[in-house]
């Protein structure tokens, strides 16, 4: 079962004000940060929620969902790490990048450390070309990426 | 708001050719209309513009770049032109693309022959490809649900699929996961996407990656002969193209008539024909469990009903007919009973119905141009599927408002501006308490205590009707209570007099032909074209002198007179009495005491095994002729398949000959020839004019009954509705069916407080018993209808739901045990 908390039901009420009663569906990309910030990923159950508040289908909730891959549908370690694999930083070497981290983590791209603090993801251009390649921890963008700069920054996730 | 005519056109060039067409065409129809093809994908007319694929490139003078032609509207003199090097290059490009990650499975490919990538390929497509790299490879033939097979290596990721879920089947069942490359047509958790509709994306889809998984590997498209025909489920009659191959049925496919299904057929229609090769068809006819030849067969009826008339008069005899008839063999039978026999004993239903309509009859596109549909007592979802996608597109695409007045819940209330439900049983009060508000009065005061709905309710259901200025009234005649039916073609009447709106009616009772059983007066009480028997004159003139004038034996009179004793002989056509009529556990009694019962069917049935003489009928696939739709439209039936066995009409002669009927029609054609000079309404039906889109029959003299009020209803425990299901367990989907797994568990539904009164629990099983007989159910408390009701699903035939219903009764209580 998934039920939006409280924090988030306040927000839900806000959020739903801004759009007239035949656009709420307007309100499908906040509603799935909210029950992914609540559960650290969107799951089913939270689909299907949204979707009846929303007068969607579960399976619309789903397409929109995994459509963005900022949306997780699986659980994530504490860390999300995604290497931007789009044209600049592909001719920059995120092959290599993402080689290296796989290393380091012992894991492959898709997966999580065993102790949930690492999860290891591809991603496509991530506006940031001109300082390629790059990398994004979470929210933070780490750019012109070197081995060495992998060791440092993931050092500093504890 | 629909009435305003579409006068506005736009003129523009196309490759030089000079086009006219309505305002709001998008180019490539435009460009149809002059045999100019611009190669598409994803768009399809019915879905609307998309612009996803990029096959369609043009160029458009003074515009700096090329556009889709599938998302740019004709403009006023436009100048397109479709083959130009620079257009030749980008289809080439999106080509090349689409083909990037393409396997090479066209040999193996079910669509191959077919197949809209291998077309714009071998007209449009670059020779080779550049591609050096492995191609991305993905699962191959997996299950979409039970009956389609899903190939997700082939899929170009038009969104035709998706795109109908949402927009036609308005279920959004069927979306597109993850995005680029990787997208991935699914339905929510990967469940089966097993809608009602689901078969449509198979035919929609412009490559191989949806198949028909009974289909898959059983023939190749060029090896079919594809026949145009209809289908013979529900009464919509929607046209479909039956693919056979060596006398045997492959596949059932879409044959668009926008004045009929708008492009679209049903599951039922793509997976339901498996009763043309089921094994439980009649084949033979016999004689006491013997097979006979055909005219054995027929010689004996016809002497046995000879020597039973002179023995005990003509009204010993009867016909029990049934809506699956065609035209042709249902005139055939009413005539020999009529005209050989002498006796007005003929029937084909259970409930009251009359003739004709005191109003327009509407047409299926008359949904999607009036201004306000009011749906009685019909559930179009599982009792006539494509109306049921024709009124989503009016209701959500086209403006139209809706107006449902039912029992029970449906999934059309979500569609409706108001939606009421009435008691069960409460109908003939309710259309009363209307017809009284339309004619501007008050309601009787014990309106909302009977029926659930407030005279207000009513007055504001009246208000609606009045203020529209097309009104389009669809009600199901067998979901109507004793004569409630009456009442209704009074109300009727009412709006069809209000000088401000135009009101049509669709009578929409599910069976196949019903519309056409009627026409073709298999009743009692009128001859066919809504002949009265009271028009004496006009009778003998058609019929002859010793046409019978008094009133016939109604189907459960026929029963109850068998039983008696007083009914002889009854051949029963295309009907099971034994499972289908009310008090069906008593019927079987009752039909052997006959001395005569003749079964003409298509499926052994119950009834089939207490016959004397058994004879076959061929059934949709195998025969020929019209049928009636509900919008009163009669269409063609051809055949696909061939038999040795007589057609239906053919063996009504042949019987008719032995008593002495002197001419006898050469082919069908001849019987659909003699329908058009006999029957009032049928005289422009010309097997030239229908057979195209079919053709409106001019409307049946409205023979409308006086309305008897059938009281008020006493008795104890709930009051009985027994729904219709679309995907039933019985004789034509049978346990072989590729429709199997739609087949549901027997339930009962009941309101909250019937469920605490009756003490039982959402799931419990329970017995639902009433006219010495009992249901076994499972309980969900649904609140599908009002308390005091419960709804019954007929979800197959060994249920037995019908013999819970009293025959002659306008209502049936049952109660409920654990
Ligand atoms: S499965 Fe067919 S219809 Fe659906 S997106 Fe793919 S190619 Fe288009
Ligand atoms: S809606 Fe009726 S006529 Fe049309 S395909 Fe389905 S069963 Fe056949
Ligand atoms: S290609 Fe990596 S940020 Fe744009
Ligand atoms: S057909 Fe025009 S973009 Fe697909």
């Amino acid at each position: 079962m998934f039920a939006f908390n409280d924090t988030s039901e306040t927000r839900i009420k806000k959020i739903m004000a801004k759009y007239p009663e035949d656009r709420k569906v307007s309100a499908l990309l906040p509603l799935l940060t909210l029950a992914q910030a609540q559960e650290g990923y969107v799951t089913p159950e939270a689909m299907v929620e949204i979707g009846q508040r929303l007068d969607v289908s579960p399976a619309y909730v789903e397409s929109v969902c995994t459509f963005y891959t900022m949306y997780y549908t699986k659980p994530v370690g504490k860390y999300v790490v995604k290497f931007c694999i789009n044209i600049s930083c592909h001719l920059n070497g995120c092959d290599n990048l993402m080689e290296y981290a796989e290393k380091k983590l012992g894991i492959k791209e898709g997966e999580t450390t065993p102790d949930k603090k690492f999860t290891l993801l591809k991603e496509e251009c991530l506006a940031a070309c001109t300082e390629a390649p790059v990398m994004q921890v979470n929210n933070k963008y780490h750019v012109n990426m070197t081995p060495e700069k992998i060791d440092q920054v993931l050092g500093s996730y504890k | 708001m629909n009435t305003a005519t579409q006068t506005d056109t736009v003129t523009l060039t196309i490759d030089g050719k000079t086009v006219t067409v309505p305002k709001g065409t998008m180019v490539v129809d435009a460009a149809k209309t002059v045999d100019i093809e611009i190669p598409v994908f994803c768009y399809h007319e019915k879905l609307g513009p998309f612009g996803c694929c990029r096959m369609c490139l043009i160029e458009v003078e003074k515009m700096p770049k090329m556009i889709t032609a599938c998302t740019l509207a004709a403009g006023e003199g436009m100048v397109v032109k479709t083959t130009t090097e620079k257009v030749e290059k980008a289809q080439k490009g999106v080509l090349e693309f689409t083909l990037l990650n393409h396997p090479l499975d066209c040999p193996v490919c079910d669509k191959g022959g077919e197949c809209p990538l291998q077309d714009n390929t071998f007209k449009f497509g670059p020779p080779d490809t550049r591609m050096e790299y492995n191609r991305f490879n993905r699962e191959k033939a997996t299950p979409l649900s039970p009956v389609i097979t899903i190939d997700r290596e082939r899929c170009i990721a038009c969104q035709r699929c998706t795109r109908y879920s949402d927009i036609i089947e308005k279920d959004q069942a069927l979306v597109m996961r993850n995005r680029g490359f990787q997208n991935r047509v699914s339905t929510f958790k990967d469940q089966p996407y097993d809608t009602r509709f689901s078969g449509n994306v198979i035919d929609i889809c412009p490559v191989g990656a949806l198949t028909n998984t009974d289909f898959r590997f059983t023939a190749r498209t060029w090896d079919l002969t594809n026949t145009n025909t209809l289908c013979g489920h529900c009464a919509c009659n929607c046209n479909m193209t039956l693919g056979t191959r060596l006398n045997e049925m492959k596949r059932v496919t879409t044959r668009p008539n926008d004045l009929v299904d708008d492009g679209w057929i049903c599951d039922k229609a793509r997976w339901g024909y498996d009763f043309t090769k089921s094994k439980n068809r009649i084949t033979q006819p016999r004689k006491q469990g013997q097979s006979v030849g055909i005219q054995e067969a027929c010689t004996e009826v016809a002497a046995s009903l000879q020597k039973i008339v002179e023995a005990h008069g003509p009204s010993s005899v009867g016909f029990i007919g049934s809506g699956y008839g065609l035209n042709e063999d249902l005139y055939s039978y009413q005539k020999l009973f009529r005209t050989n026999l002498g006796t007005n004993n003929i029937d084909h239903k259970t409930y009251t119905d009359t003739p004709g309509l005191p109003v327009a009859h509407f047409d299926l596109l008359d949904v999607e141009t009036s201004d306000l549909v009011v749906l009685i007592a019909s559930d179009p979802t599982e009792e006539l599927p494509i109306l049921d996608l024709r009124l989503k597109k009016a209701m959500t695409r086209k403006g139209v408002q809706m107006i449902v007045l039912n029992d029970q819940q449906t999934l059309m209330d979500k569609y409706a501006s108001l939606s009421l439900r009435y008691n069960v049983g409460s109908d003939g009060v309710l259309l009363a308490g209307l017809n009284t508000a339309l004619q501007g009065q008050s309601a009787e005061s014990d309106l909302e205590s009977t029926t659930g709905v407030s005279s207000n309710q009513l007055q504001a259901v009246a208000e609606k009707i009045k203020s529209a200025g097309k009104v389009c009234v669809i009600y199901n005649p067998v979901a109507l209570t004793g004569s409630s039916i009456h009442t209704l073609k009074q109300c009727l009447a009412t709006a069809g007099g209000l000088a401000e709106t135009t009101v049509g009616a669709m009578p929409a009772a599910p069976v196949t032909n019903s519309v056409g059983a009627m026409d073709m007066g298999v009743l009692p009480d009128v001859y066919p074209g809504g002949l009265a028997l009271t028009d004496g004159d006009a009778i003998k003139a058609k019929w002859g002198d010793t046409a019978p004038l008094e009133k016939g034996l109604s189907a459960l009179e026929m029963i109850e007179k068998a039983k008696s004793g007083e009914l002889k002989a009854l051949i029963v056509y295309r009907s099971n009495p034994v499972v289908d009529f009310p008090s069906g556990h008593e019927v079987g009694e009752a039909l052997k005491k006959l001395d005569l019962l003749v079964v003409h069917d298509m499926m052994e049935t119950e009834t089939a095994k207490l016959a004397q003489i058994v004879l076959p009928s061929n059934g949709p696939g195998f025969d020929e002729g019209t049928t009636t739709n509900i919008g009163g439209r009669v269409q063609l039936r051809t055949k696909g398949l061939t038999t040795d066995n007589p057609a239906d009409w053919k063996i009504v002669s042949m019987i008719a000959k032995e008593l002495g009927q002197e001419t006898a029609p050469k082919d069908v054609h001849a019987v659909t020839a003699e329908i058009a000079e006999k029957v009032t309404g049928y005289q422009e039906i010309k097997r030239s004019a229908i057979r195209k889109q079919g053709k409106n029959r001019e409307a049946v003299a409205s023979a409308n009954g006086a309305s008897a009020s059938d009281g008020t209803h006493t008795g104890s425990g709930l009051i009985l509705r027994v729904a219709d299901v679309l995907f039933s367990h019985d004789k034509i989907l049978d346990a072989e069916s590729n429709l199997a797994h739609q087949f549901q568990p027997s339930t009962v539904h009941l309101h909250t407080s019937d469920a605490e009164q009756f003490g039982v629990k959402e799931g419990d099983e329970v017995r639902v018993t009433g006219n010495g007989h009992e249901v076994k159910a499972e309980v969900r408390i649904s609140n599908r209808c009002n308390p005091g009701g419960l709804v019954l699903p007929k979800v197959s035939d060994e249920q037995g739901v019908m013999s819970l219903a009293e025959a002659g009764k306008a209502v049936s209580w049952v109660t409920i045990r654990k």
